[in-house]
C-alpha cells in the first residue's frame, strides 16, 4: 500500500515534470504526501557543546508531534571530514530530507550542494553553506544578537567603565560574529573602555583561568561578555574566587534551559543577563512538514528566529515554566 | 612468512604459533570480518546492498584518506619505539598555511606546496632532534609540538579560517588545486589516490630498503642496533621527519578536499592515526609492525563507522565499538608477546 502510494506520487511527479517544464506547482520533494513515512537525517556539527545537545533534545522532543517523521542524528565530531561522511552516508541511505548545522560552512558546501541537486530538500540550521543550493535556512543572527547584548551592556554602564570579552573558539564563524557584534553594540556608549579580549574556546574551565588572570591585570573590570553560557559560568567562578561577587556583571549567550543552563544562573542572580540563541527546532520541523507532508512547492528561503533577553525581570518565571 | 622474516630480522622469533600468525594478520582479518558484517547487515535497496555500492565504497575510502596518510608516518615512528602526538596539529598548520599562501599571498602551487611540505618535514625533524639530543620522551616533545603547531597555525591564519576560492588574480587560488576535492570518473576520490600512492611508497620503504630494516632494529633493541653500527640517532630523527612529511601532505589534501583552511583542522586526528596503527598490529613498544596492517586498520575503522551509520546505530555506540576493537587488538598483541617470552621487548 505504502509502496503503491509512493510509486503513484513518483509517477504523478514524473507526469507533472513532463507535462510542464518548470511547472509552477512542482513540490519540493518528489516523495511527498500525507500517507508516507519519512526519514529526516540530521547532520549535527558535534555532540560536545551543550547548545548542540539542546538542539538535539528539542528536535527529539518536538518530532513526537509528527508521527510520520523519524529522525536520525549523526555526530559530526567537530570535524569537517566526519561531517562530510555523515552527509554522504545520508545520501546513500536516501533520507527524505536533510537538516544540517555545518561545523564549518565552506567545507560542507559541495556535499550539501550535490545532495540538494539530487532532489533531497535541505534545511540548514544555525549555520549556512556558502552558496544558494539549499531549500531553507533557519537560525538566529549571531551578529545581531551579540550587538543587542552590546547595547544592553552599554545601557548597564551608563557612566562607562572597563569591559572584557571572553570569545569562543577563534576562527569559528559564530565566535567571530559574536565578537564583532558585541563590539559594535558597546560602541554606542563611548565612555565604555574595552580592556581585554581573549579566546576561551567556548569552555568553562578555560574561561575561569583566563578571566582570573584578566581580573588580576585589570582590577577595574565592571562587566564581562561571554560568547556562550559555559564561558559565563567559568567567569562567575573566577569572580567568586577573586572575592568580587556583585562588582562584575556577567552577560552570557545561549540561554540554555535546565538546572545547569544559563536561564537558571540568571534566575539565581549569578549573571546579569543572557541572550537566547534560538534552536529553530520547531520552525525546522514545521518546514519539513510543509515540504514532505503538505507537498509545498515553495517555503520561505530564510526563517530568522529572534533572540530573547533573559534578565532579572523574566528569568525566574521562565525557569519555573520549563519542562524537562 | 618470508615477509614477516624480512620485516623483523632482529627479533629472530623462534616458532610462530597460530596466535602469532593471527596477530600478524589481525588487521586484515578484522577488515574481512567488518566487510563480512557489512554484507550481512547492509540495508538493501532495490535488491542491491547499499554497503557495496561504488559510491558508498568511495565514501569510505575518502573518509579515511587523511587519517590513513597520517597513520603511514605514524607506523614508522611507532616501530622505532616512539610516538608522535603532533600530527593532527601539523595537519592543521599545513592546511591553513597552504590556504593562506594560495589565497592571501597569491603564491602559485609550485612554490606553495613544496614549502608547506618542507615546513611540515622540518617541524617533525626538529621534534625528533630535540627528543633524541636532549633525551626527552617523544610523548612530551610531540605534546609540546602539538601546542606549538596550533599556535603557529593561529598566527599564520590571524585567528581566522580561510575559504579557498578558485580563479585567477588576487584572492583566488589556482583552479588546479581543486583537483584534490574531485572524484575520478565521478566515483574515485583523488584524496584517496594520494593515500594509495603514499601507502605503496611507505610499504616499499619499510619492507624493502635497508632504511626500513634500520627502523625495525632501532625500535626492537636500540642498544643492540647502536652496537651493530646503525646510526640510531639519525634514524630516530628521520622517522619524525617522515611523520611531519605525512602530516604536511595530509594538510594539503585537507585544504584541497574542503577548499578551506582552519587552524583547528585535524583536531584529534592523531588519536585516529594511532588507533589505525595499533589495530594494524604494530607494537606500541616498537620493533614489530606492518605497514599493510596499518592501511587495513585505517580502512577497517572507516568501514566500521560506515556500516554502523548506515544502520542508524547511535554515535555513542559507534565510539564504544571503536574503543572495544582497539582494546581487543592491543590485548591480542600482549597475549602473544607473553607467550613468545617477551619477544622484542
Amino acid at each position: 500500500m505504502r509502496i503503491n502510494c509512493r510509486a503513484s506520487w513518483l509517477l504523478a511527479g514524473a507526469v507533472l515534470a513532463l507535462s510542464a517544464t518548470g511547472a509552477r506547482a512542482k513540490p519540493l520533494s518528489a516523495t511527498c504526501g500525507p500517507n508516507n513515512d519519512y526519514v529526516i537525517g540530521v547532520a549535527q556539527a558535534n555532540f560536545k557543546e551543550p547548545y548542540r545537545e539542546h538542539v538535539d533534545h528539542e528536535l527529539q522532543r518536538l518530532v513526537k508531534n509528527y508521527p510520520k517523521f523519524k529522525l536520525v542524528i549523526a555526530d559530526g565530531q567537530a570535524d569537517v571530514n566526519t561531517q562530510v561522511s555523515d552527509v554522504e552516508n545520508f545520501r546513500t541511505q536516501q533520507v527524505d530530507l536533510l537538516f544540517i548545522s555545518p561545523f564549518e560552512s565552506a567545507p560542507l558546501t559541495p556535499v550539501v550542494t550535490s545532495l540538494y541537486k539530487s532532489g533531497t530538500p535541505v534545511i540548514e540550521l544555525d549555520r549556512k553553506t556558502t552558496n544558494d543550493q539549499y531549500t531553507s535556512f533557519v537560525g538566529g543572527d549571531n551578529r545581531a544578537i551579540a550587538e543587542q547584548a552590546g547595547r544592553y551592556a552599554a545601557s548597564q554602564l551608563p557612566d562607562g567603565g572597563e569591559v572584557a570579552i571572553l570569545e569562543g573558539l577563534p576562527s569559528s564563524s559564530p565566535a567571530i560574529e559574536r565578537l564583532d557584534g558585541f563590539k559594535a553594540g558597546i560602541a554606542t556608549n563611548p565612555k565604555i573602555k574595552l580592556v581585554a579580549v581573549q579566546p576561551v574556546d567556548w569552555m568553562e574551565d578555560k574561561a575561569e583561568t583566563v578571566f582570573s588572570a584578566m581580573l588580576q591585570a585589570h582590577p577595574g573590570i565592571r562587566l564581562v561578555y561571554t560568547s556562550n553560557d559555559l564561558a559565563a559560568a567559568g567567569a562567575y567562578i573566577a569572580i567568586k574566587d577573586a572575592n568580587k561577587l556583585g562588582q562584575v556583571k556577567i552577560i552570557g549567550t545561549d540561554g540554555l534551559p535546565g538546572p545547569s543552563g544559563g536561564v537558571r544562573s540568571v534566575a539565581d542572580g549569578q549573571w546579569a543577563a543572557t541572550f537566547v540563541y534560538p534552536t529553530g527546532a520547531a520552525e525546522a520541523l514545521d518546514l519539513a512538514k510543509r515540504i514532505l507532508i503538505d507537498c509545498a512547492s515553495s517555503v520561505p528561503r530564510q526563517v530568522t528566529v529572534p533572540t530573547q533577553l533573559i534578565d532579572q525581570s523574566n528569568a525566574k518565571g521562565l525557569y519555573g515554566k520549563e519542562q524537562f | 612468512m618470508s615477509l614477516a622474516a624480512a620485516s623483523a630480522p632482529e627479533a629472530a622469533r623462534p616458532r610462530r604459533s597460530p596466535v602469532a600468525l593471527l596477530v600478524r594478520f589481525q588487521s586484515l582479518l578484522g577488515l574481512l570480518i567488518v566487510i563480512a558484517a557489512g554484507l550481512v547487515f547492509s540495508p538493501h535497496r532495490h535488491g542491491r546492498l547499499l554497503f557495496l555500492q561504488p559510491d558508498n565504497v568511495a565514501n569510505i575510502i575518502r573518509s579515511i584518506s587523511e587519517t590513513g596518510i597520517l597513520a603511514l608516518g605514524m607506523t614508522f615512528v611507532i616501530i622505532a619505539a616512539g610516538i608522535d602526538l603532533s600530527v593532527g596539529a601539523v595537519l592543521g598548520l599545513s592546511s591553513v598555511t597552504t590556504a593562506d599562501l594560495l589565497v592571501n599571498d597569491g603564491w602559485g602551487l609550485w612554490s606553495t606546496l613544496p614549502l608547506v611540505v618542507l615546513i611540515g618535514t622540518a617541524f617533525g625533524a626538529v621534534q625528533g632532534a630535540i627528543s633524541t639530543r636532549f633525551r626527552i620522551q617523544a610523548f612530551i616533545v610531540t605534546l609540546a609540538g602539538l601546542q606549538a603547531a596550533r599556535g603557529l597555525a593561529l598566527i599564520v591564519s590571524d585567528n581566522s579560517f580561510i575559504n579557498i576560492n578558485y580563479g585567477h588574480g588576487p584572492g583566488s587560488a589556482p583552479p588546479a588545486f581543486a583537483v584534490l576535492g574531485e572524484r575520478i570518473g565521478g566515483v574515485f576520490p583523488v584524496a584517496t589516490l594520494v593515500f594509495i600512492l603514499l601507502a605503496v611508497a611507505a610499504v616499499a620503504l619499510l619492507n624493502v630498503t635497508r632504511y626500513g630494516r634500520y627502523v625495525f632494529a632501532t625500535g626492537g633493541n636500540e642498544r643492540a642496533a647502536r652496537l651493530s653500527g646503525i646510526p640510531v640517532s639519525r634514524i630516530k630523527v628521520s622517522v619524525y621527519a617522515l611523520t611531519g612529511f605525512a602530516s604536511a601532505i595530509a594538510g594539503i589534501v585537507h585544504a584541497g578536499q574542503f577548499s578551506f583552511g582552519s587552524p583547528n583542522d585535524g583536531t584529534g586526528y592523531e588519536l585516529n592515526a594511532i588507533a589505525a596503527v595499533v589495530i594494524g598490529g604494530t607494537d606500541l613498544f616498537g620493533g614489530a609492525g606492518s605497514m599493510v596492517g596499518t592501511v587495513a586498520g585505517a580502512v577497517m575503522l572507516g568501514a566500521l563507522a560506515n556500516i554502523l551509520q548506515l544502520n542508524d546505530v547511535s554515535p555513542a555506540m559507534q565510539l564504544l565499538a571503536t574503543g572495544a576493537i582497539i582494546v581487543a587488538a592491543a590485548a591480542l598483541q600482549t597475549y602473544v608477546g607473553q607467550r613468545s617470552g617477551g619477544g622484542s621487548r
